[in-house]
Parts: structure tokens; sequence; C-alpha cells
């Protein structure tokens, strides 16, 4: 029999604001020893008070509108009461029946060539716990987590393969970079992810007895997680066994998945009000602010580089990996004023590769849009040659100094003027008479030779074309 | 040192603030009453009926922080600085206030060993107004209770009318000390009745502002929708005073309001004349459930007549009383108390797990979840283990919708009969509702105490308010046939805490009770 799977994710984004979401920590602990930030707010000494960052709500609207949710008016904080120790209230703050956002969608365009729409059920924001460790009998904990602000967003049951899911991650992380809310690095745990996976015959209308996967912290952990437990549901069901509603733990070095224990995870939290924080009101004058410039998004703006320049897939998809990128081409291919394959095609060889390199983001560069578009021109009009345009937009990005500021310093120009190479070719022709003799008796390919001899003399800068037009004619 | 510490606290700071009593002065007058008639300090593990003739209001005296601040305030006279409003006035917290490098206990052993690393935010006001923190006053334990006698702290304080008599609580400690001349004002909170039960035993006055009119930054928790940081003291004008100072928004509590604080001294001076004054029938009986039935009882005629004399003292001076206003949900108030504020209490208790700070078993453990039943099992005494039992239930998923979600309808309807009769366009138009405070006067100790739903009947004329967010003061008015005092409440509409001084102040004036510091004494 054919299955397919039936997956829905529970995504934890951590959000970049620069202080927590009660208190006026830093936010951002990454590197730091434990216990260094924290106050006596997020670590629940008696008698704090929380009060709402409001960047946070304004971070949840950004994400809420770019996945097509319905924003809410009014909507309230909640406590999710339960004991452990790197949870200092003994409570979470978040949002329970009436969450900041509900419903949505995310279209994913995959690789096959089809969209898996994902339907979004609801979005809220809370906070982050701290994180406990064992070491020589000991737990310890570490509270510079407690506070951090966390959007959570579940998605409906709509994925169909751990493909599917891994891609969605992709699409996410990369879309809450575009938004500038997060800095999405699954690796530091920005991004966490909770899989439920079931499976069912295929075209089948009804849902069978899931599992959950948690702890999963790579997109290639979600994948191959996912795919581990398909398999495994499917081996179970094909041997007439019966799906347990399980909560499974990933291990990523073994690459297994192991079951928690059940008492992990049956619990009533006695959700109520938290009676410390008033009603979150995002009236329309606050959303209107929150979205006065919000951006054109990351797959709208490749269907648009696609259909207004007509960009291959490929291109268009690369070109809005990153926001900055996109903006990046647009303004070079805006100062550059022509072809728009052939700025892509510099983007994405040239400026890329530096960017990969120095571990830049595009906006940083000192190879500015403009400065880009210029060293194109100087290859178009000839004054430079491709492997010195080239060779210039690492030249610019490590002195800052503007394209043709170089090429003068340095005197980078190509030599097309005839007598100069004319006198420069006939000196190579004249030192190598048994190449000469060579080409001569039929082995015309070594041109390329001569043509190279020449470019070195020059250092370069000789106009290839003409070199070899000239060289033809000595040789004749 | 007799003639400083009759005088009030207006007039202690108005004298500091001329250069004409020097703070140092008012404090040693103070620390010398303390140590006459305080006795010892309530502690855990202590004698419950030690020094029976005694307070014992204190839990933790801080003398030699008060000399330090009196000093300071004594080098800003000198320097040519105001001190504040405040200026050398020794007040008292109660220990339900975290205060930095103090212990802060709430009265319970599980917080026994917990030294504040922040201070609450009426406290730091009063501090930055020039008032002088003489030390933590005993409470019951985390607030839980009307008597004062579930602290863990013992002995536990005494009414100073009566020392065989509990001086109420919530506040106990707090009433007692301002009763007894151990500091002008002091600090106390009202969940249910809190400040104003303890006021009308101890024959002072007792504010209860509006939710969110003075911040609950460092109040420990117990039922934060309706915990309300407020003044005791001797006379109205000193509450006034001290309001004055703590009122007004603060960013550390978001439910703190931002609306302006008027100049409530200035309120004191207006005539009563024209306001208007409701007396409700529905205040002058206690509604009880008992085995499924509600029972009703008249309350005693005496407390009945100090209201009405009330009435017609103000009547006299030209307030309109306005009779037969209808509070048809305030029978309610008790039962939907007990539940909302046990589901914030149970809640608000979880963070004491032993795990950063308080009380951790010394006992072996297995496991962690071992060593968390075991603090909190030791750590809390019997009235937080019965909120937390009875909190759990009813905010358990299943149950939630039967009690909790009903409690929050009832308490909708509670405050729509305060905006009924407050309404501008309504029927009664009122400016304050005058009520009883309590059922009874003190009553002994050990009388009440142990059967928890008789004692937070105690509360019934109280805690509407708490539900509804709207002001309400306390002002003794006679004393019994006991000999002990009697205090009428004055409730108002929201934020306008001016206008129910201003009638208290008034009532002050008619009545033939005046402020006062308590005579001790064992009857
Ligand atoms: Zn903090």
């Amino acid at each position: 029999m054919e299955y397919e799977a039936i997956i829905g994710l529970e995504t934890h984004i951590q959000l970049n604001t620069e202080t927590k979401i009660f208190c006026n920590c830093k936010a951002d602990s990454w590197g730091e020893p434990p216990n260094t930030n924290i106050c006596p707010v997020c670590t629940g000494q008696p008698g704090v008070l929380p009060v709402l960052n409001k960047a946070v709500a304004e971070k949840a609207v950004l994400l809420a509108t770019a996945m097509h949710a319905e924003v809410q008016r009014v909507s309230y904080f909640d406590r999710k009461n339960y004991f452990y120790p790197d949870l200092p209230k003994g409570y979470q703050i978040t949002q329970f029946d009436r969450p900041i956002a509900i419903g949505g969608y995310l279209d994913l365009p995959m690789p096959e060539g089809y969209t898996r729409r994902v339907h979004i059920i609801k979005l809220h924001i809370e906070e982050d716990a701290g994180k406990t460790k064992h070491a020589n009998g000991y737990r310890l904990i570490d509270f510079n987590r407690c506070g951090v602000p966390l959007i959570e967003m579940v998605t409906g049951p709509d994925l169909r393969s751990a493909d599917e899911a891994a891609q969605y991650l992709i699409r996410l992380r990369q879309l809450v970079r575009w938004l500038g809310i997060s800095e999405g690095n699954m690796e530091k745990a920005h991004i966490r992810c909770d899989a439920n996976v079931s499976i069912r015959p295929k075209g089948a209308d009804y849902l069978n007895p899931k599992t959950e996967i948690k702890n999963v912290n790579s997109i290639e952990a979600v994948r191959e997680a996912i795919a581990t437990e398909i398999q495994r549901q499917i081996r179970e069901v094909e041997a007439g066994g019966k799906i347990e509603p399980w909560t499974l733990e990933w291990d990523e070095d073994a690459g297994v998945l192991r079951k928690m224990r059940s008492k992990e995870t049956e619990a009533d939290y006695r959700y109520f009000r938290e009676p410390d924080l008033l009603p979150l009101v995002m009236d329309d004058e606050w959303k209107a602010r929150i979205l006065a410039d919000f951006p054109e998004l990351p797959l709208e703006r490749r269907a648009r580089f696609m259909a207004q320049y007509g960009l291959p897939e490929y291109d268009a998809d690369i070109l809005t990996t990153e926001r900055a990128l996109s903006d990046y081409y647009e303004a070079a291919l805006q100062a550059y004023n022509g072809d728009p394959k052939r700025v892509s095609n510099w983007v994405i060889n040239e400026v890329l590769r530096l960017l990969n390199e120095r571990g830049l983001s595009a906006d940083q560069l000192k190879v500015t849009p403009q400065y880009l578009a210029m060293i194109i021109r100087l290859v178009d009009k000839g004054t430079v040659n491709t492997s010195t345009g080239k060779a210039l937009v690492v030249k610019v990005e490590d002195s800052g100094k503007p394209p043709k500021q170089i090429v003068e310093e340095e005197g980078l120009a190509q030599v097309s003027d005839a007598g100069a190479l004319r006198a420069i070719c006939e000196k190579i022709v004249a030192a190598n008479p048994k190449e000469v003799e060579k080409y001569r008796s039929g082995k015309t390919s070594l041109i390329g030779w001569f043509v190279g001899q020449v470019m070195r003399e020059t250092r370069g800068k000789a106009n290839p074309k003409e070199v070899q037009k000239i060289l033809r004619e000595l040789l004749g | 040192m007799e003639e400083i510490l009759r005088m009030e606290a207006h007039e202690i700071a108005a004298a500091v603030r001329a250069g004409k009593l020097s703070a140092r002065t008012v404090l040693e007058a103070t620390l010398e009453r303390i140590a006459a008639v305080d006795g010892i300090p309530g502690r855990i593990g202590g004698d419950p009926e030690a020094e029976p003739d005694k307070i014992h209001a204190f839990i933790t005296r801080t003398a030699e922080r008060a000399r330090a601040q009196a000093d300071a305030v004594d080098a800003k006279i000198a320097a040519g600085e105001d001190p504040g409003p405040l200026a050398g006035v020794p007040f008292t917290v109660k220990d339900i206030f975290v205060v930095e490098g103090t212990p802060s206990t709430a009265a319970s052993r599980i917080l026994a060993n917990y030294i504040g690393p922040y201070t609450a935010t009426p406290v730091e006001r009063m501090e930055a107004a020039g008032g002088v923190m003489l030390g933590k006053v005993n409470l019951d334990e985390f607030t839980f209770g009307s008597s004062s006698e579930s602290s863990a702290f013992k002995p536990t304080p005494r009414n100073p009318w009566d020392t065989s008599r509990v001086p109420g609580g919530s506040s106990g400690g707090s009433a007692a000390a301002v009763a007894a001349g151990e500091g002008w004002l002091s600090l106390g909170t009202d969940t249910a009745g809190s400040i104003r039960q303890p006021a009308a035993f101890c024959g002072v006055v007792g504010l209860k502002p509006t939710y969110g009119r003075v911040s609950r930054y460092g109040l420990i928790a117990f039922g934060s929708s309706l915990d309300t940081p407020g003044p005791i003291a001797r006379s109205v004008r000193d509450a006034a005073l001290m309001l004055q100072v703590i009122a007004g928004r603060d960013p550390h509590d978001a439910t703190s309001a931002a609306v302006p604080v008027p100049d409530y001294l200035a309120a004191l001076e207006k005539d009563v004349r024209g306001l208007r004054v409701g007396l409700s029938p529905d205040y002058f009986r206690i509604v009880r459930a008992e085995g499924g039935e509600l029972v009703e009882e008249p309350l005693p005629a005496e407390i009945k007549q100090a209201v009405l004399d009330t009435a017609e003292r103000l009547a006299n001076m030209g307030v309109e009383i306005v009779e037969d206003v209808p509070m048809p949900h305030n029978r309610y108030g008790i039962p939907a108390y007990f539940v909302i504020a046990r589901v914030e209490a149970a809640s608000n208790l979880h963070r004491y797990d032993g795990v950063k700070y308080g009380y951790r078993t010394p006992d072996r453990v297995a496991d962690m979840r071992e060593m968390y039943r075991k603090s909190r099992g030791q750590g809390f005494g019997l009235q937080p283990k019965l909120r937390i039992l009875m909190g759990m239930y009813v905010s358990a998923a299943q149950y939630s919708e039967r009690y909790y979600q009903r409690a929050l309808q009832v308490r909708t309807l509670i405050r729509r009969d305060f905006e009924a009769i407050f309404d501008p366009e309504g029927k009664y138009r009122l400016d304050a509702l005058l009520t009883p405070t309590t059922p009874t006067a003190a009553f002994p100790m050990g009388a009440v105490y142990g059967d928890s739903v008789l004692m937070q009947y105690a509360d019934q004329l109280t805690v509407a308010a708490n539900h509804a967010g709207v002001p309400g003061i306390s002002v003794p008015v006679t004393t019994d046939a006991d000999g002990l005092p009697l205090g009428v409440q004055l409730l108002g509409r929201d934020f306008d805490e001016a206008t129910i001084l201003r009638l208290a102040r008034a009532v002050e004036d008619a009545v033939d009770f005046k402020p006062q510091i308590t005579q001790i004494a064992q009857k």
C-alpha cells in the first residue's frame, strides 16, 4: 500500500529584540557566562511584575502580516502553570485562547515544481525558560534565557513529506531574517521545532494517531527525524501494529528517536489570564506605524524578478535568499541600467562569493551597488577586461575607493592602443621562433599561448581580442 | 517625648522641614516607644503566648537603617535642601513588601531567610520623600487571614486596645503599630479588607486606594488582580499625606494607572455640603452559605447604629444622605473571592520551590520532585496550603468553567452595582457609599482562627471594593460596650480618593472619637 505522511509543525522563533520580553535585561546571551543577564524580574523574585516590551508585539505583527494572519485588535496574556527548576516563577507567561494573531498561510514553492500551502492556526507571543544542565551530580541552572521573547507558530496538518517540512523551515527562516525579527539561526536555537507526524493510506480523508517529535534543532535534523518516523510508522502499520500517541525525542548524534516518559507530557497547566499585564490592544494607529514600511516578501520578490527582469528561477531564488542581497541586486541593476541577467551574473558570481568568504551581509559591503554597476560598465566599455573587472570587485571592497580611481592609480586600464600592442606582439613573435614555426606548420591552437604571453607582458591589461587580431596578422 | 508622639505626621514633617525638630529626635522618641510597648519581635519557633501584654507588631526592626535615614534628613535640612513631604516621619512596612537588604519574609517560613534584592516602589517613594523606615511588621502568612494569627513568626501582633484580642489582619502589625504609637504611618495591603479591617479593629484610619492607584511592584503577590497597597495612619490627614507620596504611575507595574494624582491635602479643605452619600441595606446584613443554603444574619445593633449616627452627623454638615441603595451582588463577594484569590494565589506561590531562594528542605531527597514536595510541605503553613489546594482544584481544566469563569462573571456583576450607584446620570448619583467596615469589633485571640470559612466572612463588607477596584477608607467613629473601637467605611468612585478622604475628614470632625495613641490595655 502507498502511504502519505501528515505533518504539522510547531515552531518557536526567538526574536532579536534588544531587551527581554518583560524586563530590561539584554535578550541575547549567546556565548556569555551563565546568569549574567538576569534581574529580579526574570529570575522570579518575590514581588516583581512583568512589563511588556512593545517591540515584541511589533515583531509579532510583522510576522503575522507576512503569514497573511489576522492580527487581533485585543489579545491577552495567560499563565501556564508548571514546576520546573528553570522556570523561576513556576509559570510561563504566554498567550492561550486569545493570541495576537489567528489564521494565515505560507505558500511553499517546492523544487519539484508544485506549491504547498501551509495553513497557520495561531501565532502567539511568550517568554522563554532558562536552561538546566547536569554536572557532577548537580543540576545547574542558567537563567540568562529566562524572558527571552518567543513567537510560537502552529501550522495545520498540511505538510506531506519530510522535504516539505524542511522547506517550510527554510522559508520561515528566510522570512524572519527578511523581516528583521529574528537571527533565524537554528543552531543557536533561534528557531526550534516540534513536529506532529502521522501516516495514512494515500488519498484517505481521515487522520490517524500522531506522534510528536521534540528537540530538533537543525533543518537537516528535522528532515531526518521526520523521515525516520514516517518509515517507523509504516513498518509498524505494515506489521499489523498500532501507532501510539508517543512523544519522541530526536537524538541527533545517534540518529534515532527515543520515547519520552509519558509523565513528562501529561499535564494540566491550569491556564488563566495573567493579572499582572493589561490586555494587549493593537489599535489601528499602532498597527499602521508598525506596517508603515512593510517590505515586499521574498516569494513575491522572487516572482517579480522572474516576471519583471526575465531572470531564470535559479537566479531569482538565489538573489532573494536574503533581503539585503535582493535590495543590492535591484540597486545595482538600477544604477547599471542595462541587462538584468548580466547584473545577476555579477552579483551571484562575484558579490555572493565575497559575502560568503568574508561573512558579510550585502548591506555591509564597501563595493556598493553603484560601484558594482560602474565596474560592469568599465568592462562593457572595454576600459578593463573581465578578469580585471572581477579583481576590481575585491579591490574596491578592500579599499573602499571608487573603481575608476583604482583603475587610474594602479594603471589597470586595458591597453587597446593598436600601435603599442603591435610592438609588444612583434617582440613576442621575434623572441619565440620555435613556436612561430610550429604555428605556421599548422598548429594554430598555439594562438592562445601567444595571447597569454602578451597578456603576461602587459600584466593582464591588454585587450585580448585586439591582441589576437594583431597576432594572427603577424603569424600570417 | 510624649509631646512628639502626640503630634500628627503632617505636623512632624512640617516641624522637621522648618528646622524646629530634628528627624533624629523624632526617631529616638519613637524607638523608645517601641522598646516600651512592643516586646520581642515575632520569630520562627517563637512562643505565641510570650509577653501577652505587649504589641509584638514587628518581625524585623531596622533601627540602624532608620538612624542613617533620619541623619540624612537632618543633613539635608542643614544644607538648606527639602527632604520632602514625609521629612523625618517614622513609618513601618508590612513584611509583604520587599525592601533591599532587609529580611522580606511574608511572615512565612518559606521566605524567612530571604533578604530583599530590591525595594518595593511605594517604600522607595516614602523613603525618597524623607520618611524613616522603622522596620517590617507582622501579618498573616502571605496575607492569608484576618487576624494576623496565621503568621509563622510568633508571637503575633496583639490589639493595643486589649492585648487579649487580635489586631485584625492581614495588616495587623501595621494597624497595631500605628495605634500604639510605634511610628505614624504604615504601608499595608488590602486584598479583601486587609487594610480597612485591622484599621477598624485598632481605631485608626485605613485607606484602600483604587486598584492601579499605587504600584504593586515589590508587593509579594497574593491575589494579583485584587492586591492594593495603601496607608494606615492615625488621622485622615496623615493617610492623605501618605497617599500623596505613594500614588501614581510606576513603569515597573503595567497595571498602575497613568491617571493624574490630585492634591489630596487640598481636597480635605473643601466643604462636604451637597455631597451625596448612600446607605445600603445590603451592607447591614451578613449572608453566608451553610450546607448549600444562604443564611442571612443582621449585623449587631451597635455596628449598624454607629453607621446611622455617622450618617446623621454628616447630614447635619449638609451632606445629602440617600437611603435604600441596592447592592444586590454584595452577598456573592466572598464566594467569588474564595475562587479568584485562590486561583491567583496558588499560581503566585509556585515560585517558592526551594530552588532559587528561600527555604529548602534539609532532608535527604531522592529527586527533584521530592525536593519540591518537602521544601513546600515544610516551608508553607496551613493557610497557604489550603489556598494552594483549593486554587489548584478550581482552576483545573475540568472545573475552571464551573468555578473560576463563574467567579469572574460575579465579579463583573459586583462592579456593575458600583457603576450604577456612582453613575452621574443614574438614579443614585452617589459620591460615596457609607457602610460598616466590619461585622464585629476585634475578636479574642484564638476565637475564630482555624475556622477559615468563618474568618473569610469577616471580609464580607470590604471585599466588594476589591472586586470592583474602587477605593475605600475605614475611619474609627466610636467604641462599643467593651470599649473597643468601631469603624465605618466610605466607598468611592474610581480614582476619586480625594472625595472619600474629604468625607472621612468630615466624619473625623463630626464624631467624638479623635485620633489618638492607644493606651495599651489588657481587659
Ligand atoms: Zn531581567
